[in-house]
């Protein structure tokens, strides 16, 4: 098990949760009720795929960014 | 062997410290509250009932920055974008706004500005490691 700080960034709330191996991201966002966002471990990270296991890739007690899913383009560039 | 005492001086500063410490053993845990703060502000931004103002920073470059929220949704606005911005590949998504101000233009907007601050300062990470 691993404990990790989910901070919601539009609120700095932030969410405490517990994970077993082999947790997604998909897991987590959806037992902290937050379907719309993404999880990442900063601004300088790429985005965790929804099925995409956090468990490896995240220290235990590490600090997550769960942002509201944003990109940057116009219809023929985005 | 007979030993025979010289004199005595005493221990230096720091040795006598540690042994004090040692005596005394830790002193009381202080517990340190964490800070609920909104991404912008965690990063510095201001916000002054309508704009903010602040700067998209990245281990490799910042930007002068600032967010207009209108009833629309939020613009994002970034000043003198760099070479490495400007052949990213989503440099045809930044309109020049005079001045050296560039609106960076969303496709799918972000919900609130921390999450756009973030998505901007994602792509000047890329920019650079391109």
């Amino acid at each position: 098990m691993k404990k990790l700080s989910v901070v919601v960034a539009g609120t700095g709330q932030i969410r405490d949760v517990e994970i077993q191996s082999g947790t997604t991201a998909g897991d987590i966002l959806h037992q902290l009720n937050l379907g719309d966002y993404l999880l990442s471990k900063g601004p300088n990270e790429p985005f965790f795929a929804a099925a995409e296991s956090v468990y490896d890739k995240v220290k235990d007690g590490e600090k997550i960014f769960a942002s509201t899913k944003a990109e940057v383009g116009i219809t023929v560039c985005a | 062997m007979r030993v025979r005492e010289l004199g005595s001086r005493p221990a230096p500063v720091s040795i006598r410290e540690l042994i004090s410490r040692v005596v005394r053993g830790h002193g009381p845990a202080i517990s340190v509250e964490r800070r609920e703060i909104p991404y912008w502000r965690e990063r510095g931004w201001t916000y002054d009932g309508t704009n903010y103002t602040g700067s998209y920073q990245t281990p490799y470059a910042a930007f002068r920055g600032w967010i207009e929220e209108r009833r629309s949704g939020s613009n994002f606005f970034l000043y003198s974008p760099s070479a490495q911005i400007k052949r990213h590949s989503h440099w045809v998504c930044f309109t020049p706004r005079g001045s050296d101000w560039y609106l960076v233009h969303m496709a799918r907007r972000p919900k609130d500005v921390s999450s756009g601050i973030l998505t901007i300062e994602r792509l000047i990470t890329e920019a650079y490691q391109k």
